[in-house]
């Protein structure tokens, strides 16, 4: 489980960005979520998130974070349920409960459930595309321009984990032939068990650790300012992700600001479509954002595209 | 590390003051655009802190020996988040990154629970949870580290008591997150709804940190001294 | 003038009454290609660390004595200079790469260095190409295998332009195939490129050849310097075994010119045989343990492993096991060679019942493994797996082997004292297990592993990366439980071993076993998996597998060709 990163090459246009445009594309999706409660504006950006996710080739990854958000949906339509008692269309009443009186389940507080889930799985989305097109190592190489120290031991920790947990399979088989039955006894005795393998493999990983840190000093680390090396080229294809993502941004910013993108719930759910501006910015905000998508088809269909994005 | 040893209550309170004077300030400054945004609101707060807490590491001078030692207990800790998972809500990244901090001081105890958030996600996958963990796993961690500086002596009791308390606040932080960004409208009811949601849950890991704290405690505390010791040499100087 | 001098060195650890090094002097020329040998802790590493300036800046502790790099003295040196001009390798790859892609990781060592973008570059590439690792770029380095991950701290080394190259132990971690590519490619460095090289290895075999001078060292000191086949008389005549097979056979036999490879050897061999300068001489008492002749046949006795059909693929797809078939018999020794991923490691968890079988069966002592519980299992399994480590946590090596007991439930009468006693552990007993060195480590699992007294005993490349004679006191050790009728099955790739210790060998291939008899019978048969000393004799004589061999065909053609002997002069 923990021997393979979730990343995997699938020769994604966003695979083969520079990774500050790819992280600035998911973190403007990751900020409209969280920005808008209006259905329309997160429909926009829903449908801008599916669609890169599906030109990635990340759909796989994607579908436990469905369900997750599926499970949270129901889960705020129940919480909205019990303690709203403000929407106005009733749909159904419940008989007289114990301890919790009658339930009113109302049009609003459905649809507010909805809507929340819709917003949640777009920020679960944002990061699942995150684990599909960005290599850690890559993440890394733009974080350590600012915070080297921190990046030095993210890296470290990364590139070790995976031995770590063959080490901890392998101390875990050889205490089960040394007699050490995991999995049986009460709760104070698996613990004991399994506080033996962590104290093997923590011994073990410190002993290392001084070898590491040998293994740096004498790479001349610390040895006075360091250099940056780069390895990511910009292409087109960065500039216009960049471009994109940062006009969406404004777009959004200032439809709130001028308050178009406000919407009510409560008491009763406001009118989706009644004004120009309801209908033109949200379709703004997408569309701003398209241009991403767009490569990334081009990415895999049409091959000429390649030489000049 | 032993040079400040003496002013680290100031240095407590010139950080809290210094947390609480940000937020003030971001929460004044922007007040109605983020009014009726409480999640957003949220998220940057959590951005910041990190950010903050971050720049705190990089400042400082750490030497080699203790990134490297940094590295090691946070992958040991981020390891840790899946064997265990058998034992229903036993979580003993917090244990770790507890002792973590409470033997190697606040600065490593961050970035050994921060550390492990972001690593271990690497492979489990990322989410919004990520920030979250990375943010309350270094609290967890930074709180230890002046707990083991303001009263190394702290005995059995007490540490457990402590991860008792961060057995909590780890869910409840979390919630709150989840509470300002998906529930609407932000009354005391929905609050205590969603709390009430988690509860079983932060049971579970405030008991397992008492049950793991109890059990294997002082032992990992015991070869975490073990090995700080080798993390300071001295270079006998001879006449040529 | 030399590129490195060290006048009358003297070091301690910290905290350590004992010195690690004493009294060297020593210099190394530019270009010069240097091996360094000696047993654990006779101080070979801490030499090396003294030249790449690690010792004292990294370890302190007192340096006594002089250090001069190119002239000026190491201690004026400046630390990034120092980093720059001497790289080192060390053992473990798993311990010495920090980044994410081996890109970063060939550039960390340049942005340390503080170089500009394009120096970076263009050494970074050319690097890459040179050792091949342009199709790596931008893998993830821990995915990466075992030999490609010290091929890559080889070359975050070379990056940085040193003019010293140091080799701890690279290839210890490293399979056969790795470590002689790796080796090869050192040589490259030496020989094409003119980089000065101090190489300490145990595979000497390898590397012997390539050496210009054989530096052996022995509690701290340097006891011998001299070219490598003046090194092998001398070592010889010292009771000193850091020589591989051939150049120990002909300076067992006193020749002349001391041949180093297989090659020339046979030559040697072929212009000796008929006209011989044959001299009888024996060496001094030998220090190293003294091994009885294998058994020639195949036990008839019942199985105490028995795998019938064996199949077993691996929950990711990969398919290990294809049609096992084998029956080891009580009283066995038997050995596992094969190439990587050949299936032997899936094998032996095969026996040890931690993998069950997916078609056919495997049976111990007549359970069979899908129907016993491990609990019941483990009791007549012993496990030694490849790391040490894995095993040791307990506060002293008696709580150590206690531990196992408890586990089983076995009742200490006096096991506990007898295992001690007999893998001589009894002074270490109440010692932390992790102060001890890499030898007592292993043998401190081992006796965990023996205090439950069990049937069988499975070990997973015992051998690897320790020095021969720890080596030898390992063969002697399992030939001793084997003739007390312990069953044996060990993994290993290292061949020579084989030759001398075990019974049986199993050869795998692929998943299958591809053959399988005495150890004479597989051996000698096999064209890659054969010792030195039967490659050597390959045509002169067939029965031929180790050293001792050799030097008994040699001595008995001698014998029988009459007055040739008589008219060679005796030493």
């Amino acid at each position: 489980m923990l021997e393979t990163l979730c990343y995997e090459e699938k020769d994604a246009l966003l695979q083969n960005s520079h990774p500050a445009a790819v992280m600035l594309f998911l973190a403007v999706l990751f900020f409209q979520a969280l920005l808008f409660a209006h259905p329309l504006y997160l429909m926009g950006i829903f449908i801008i998130i599916i669609l890169a996710v599906v030109v990635s080739g990340a759909y796989e990854k994607c579908e436990p974070y469905l369900a997750m958000s599926l499970w949270v949906a129901v889960l705020l339509v129940i919480v909205n349920t019990l303690f709203v008692h403000t929407g106005q269309t009733v749909i159904w009443r419940s008989p007289v409960l114990p301890v919790l009186g009658r339930l009113d389940i109302s049009l609003e507080a459905i649809c507010y459930g909805a809507v929340m889930g819709v917003r949640f799985l777009i920020v679960l989305l944002a990061f699942a595309l995150y684990n599909a097109v960005v290599h850690p190592d890559k993440i890394m190489s733009v974080f350590s321009r600012f915070a080297f120290k921190s990046a030095l031991v993210l890296s470290l920790s990364t590139r070790m984990l995976p031995a770590v947990a063959r080490d901890l399979t392998n101390v875990m088989e050889v205490q089960q032939m040394r007699g050490v039955q995991f999995g049986t006894g009460n709760l104070r005795e698996r613990l004991r068990k399994y506080s033996w393998l962590l104290e093997v493999i923590l011994i073990s990983s410190l002993e290392g650790s001084l070898q590491i840190a040998e293994a740096m000093q004498a790479r001349a680390f610390g040895s006075g300012p360091r250099s940056r090396y780069q390895r990511f080229p910009v292409r087109p294809r960065d500039g216009i992700i960049g471009l994109a993502s940062i006009l969406s941004v404004t777009l959004a910013v200032y439809a709130k600001a001028r308050g178009f993108a406000d919407y009510v719930y409560y008491p009763q759910l406001g009118t989706l479509a009644g004004n120009f501006p309801a209908l033109v910015w949200p379709g703004l905000i997408a569309l701003a954002l398209l241009p991403v998508v767009l490569m990334g088809w081009g990415w895999r269909h049409c091959l000429s595209w390649r030489s000049k994005i | 590390m032993p040079a400040s040893q003496n002013n680290i209550p100031v240095r407590l309170l010139l950080f809290l003051s210094l947390a609480i004077a940000m937020i003030a300030l971001l929460l004044w400054k922007y007040r109605t655009l983020l009014i009726q945004d409480w999640g957003l609101t949220a998220t940057l707060l959590i951005v910041l802190a990190l950010l903050f807490l971050y720049l705190g590491f990089e400042r400082s001078a750490v030497s080699v020996r203790e990134i490297g030692v940094i590295a090691v207990l946070a992958t040991v800790a981020a390891v840790a988040r899946v064997p265990f998972a058998v034992i229903p809500g036993v979580q003993p990244t917090t244990f770790l990154v507890i002792v973590s901090g409470f033997v190697f001081g606040p600065r490593a105890g961050f970035m050994v629970g921060a550390t492990a958030a972001l690593v271990s996600n690497l492979f489990l996958g990322q989410g919004p949870w990520t920030p979250f963990q990375m943010l309350v796993w270094g609290l967890v961690g930074v709180s230890a580290g002046f707990l083991g500086l303001l009263a190394p002596r702290t005995g059995r009791i007490g540490m457990s008591i402590f991860s008792l308390v961060w057995g909590y606040l780890f869910g409840w932080l979390m919630n709150l997150w989840f509470w300002a960004c998906f529930v609407q409208p932000l009354t005391w009811q929905t609050f205590l709804a969603t709390y009430a949601a988690s509860f079983i849950f932060d049971t579970l890991h405030a008991s397992g940190n008492i049950a793991l704290y109890m059990i294997l405690g002082p032992q990992v505390v015991k070869v975490l001294k073990r090995f700080q010791r080798k993390l300071v040499f001295t270079i006998t100087p001879t006449n040529p | 003038m030399s590129l490195m001098e060290i006048q009358n060195l003297t070091y301690y650890y910290p905290d350590s009454p004992k010195p690690a090094m004493k009294n060297i002097d020593f210099t190394l020329d530019e270009g010069e290609f240097i091996l360094v040998a000696g047993s654990s802790g006779s101080g070979k590493s801490s030499l090396a660390r003294v030249l790449a300036g690690l010792i004292p800046d990294f370890y302190g502790g007192r340096l006594i004595g002089r250090v001069f790099f190119n002239g000026s003295e190491l201690r004026d040196a400046e630390r990034r200079l120092l980093c720059s001009s001497v790289g080192i390798v060390f053992q473990d790859p798993e311990k010495q790469l920090v980044m994410t892609s081996v890109e970063a990781e060939i550039a960390f060592g340049l942005e340390n260095l503080g170089l500009p973008q394009d120096e970076m570059f263009r050494r970074i590439s050319e690097v890459m190409s040179f050792l091949g690792l342009s199709p790596l770029q931008q893998e993830f380095t821990a995915n990466l295998s075992g030999g490609q991950k010290q091929k890559v701290a080889l070359a975050a080394v070379l990056a940085m332009q040193p003019r010293l190259l140091i080799l701890d132990e690279p290839t210890s971690q490293l399979d056969p195939m790795a470590a002689e590519e790796f080796l090869n490619l050192v040589e490259r460095l030496n020989k094409e490129l003119g980089y000065t090289v101090l190489l300490i290895e145990q595979r000497l075999e390898r590397c012997f050849h390539l050496a210009d001078r054989l530096l052996v060292m022995e509690r701290g000191e340097i006891v011998c310097d001299a070219p490598a086949a003046e090194a092998a008389r001398w070592q010889v005549a010292h009771a000193h075994g850091f020589i591989p097979p051939v150049a120990r056979l002909f300076a067992l036999l006193d020749c002349g010119a001391i041949p180093l490879t297989v090659k020339d050897g046979r030559r040697e061999l072929k212009r000796m045989l008929p006209a011989s300068t044959y001299s009888a001489a024996q060496p001094a008492a030998n220090k190293i343990p003294q091994r009885q002749a294998p058994r020639e046949k195949l036990s008839q006795n019942p199985a105490v492993l028995e795998a019938r059909d064996l199949w077993f693929t691996y929950p990711n797809g990969r398919e290990a096991l294809k049609g096992i078939n084998c029956s080891i018999g009580r009283g066995d020794f038997a050995v596992i060679l094969g190439e990587n991923a050949a299936g032997k490691t899936t094998f032996l968890k095969q026996a040890a019942g931690l993998l069950k079988p997916g078609r056919g069966s495997v049976a111990v002592v007549g359970k069979d493994t899908r129907a016993a519980s491990l609990p019941d299992l483990v009791r007549h399994i012993g496990y030694l797996s490849q790391n040490p480590n894995d095993y040791l946590f307990q506060d002293t090596v008696e709580e150590e082997l206690r531990f196992t007991l408890d586990n089983l439930g076995i009742y200490d009468h006096g096991v506990i004292e007898n295992v001690l006693t007999q893998l001589g552990l009894s002074a270490v007993r109440g010692v932390n297990p992790r102060d001890l060195s890499g030898g007592e480590r292993q043998r401190v699992a081992l006796a965990s592993v023996l205090v439950a007294n069990p049937e069988l005993l499975l070990l997973d490349e015992p051998t690897r990366g320790i020095d021969y004679l720890l080596k030898a006191e390992l063969g002697v050790l399992l030939q001793r439980l084997n003739r007390q009728g312990m069953t044996i099955v060990m993994v290993t790739h290292d061949v020579e071993f084989a030759a001398e210790y075990a019974s049986r060998v199993i050869l795998m291939f692929d998943g299958r076993i591809a053959s399988d008899g005495t150890a004479r019978q597989v051996l000698e048969n096999s064209l890659f998996y054969s010792p030195q000393a039967a490659r050597l004799f390959r045509g002169f004589a067939d029965d031929v597998l180790t050293v001792r061999d050799g030097i008994e065909v040699v001595g008995k053609i001698i014998r029988t060709g009459g007055e040739l002997v008589n008219a060679s002069k005796p030493k």
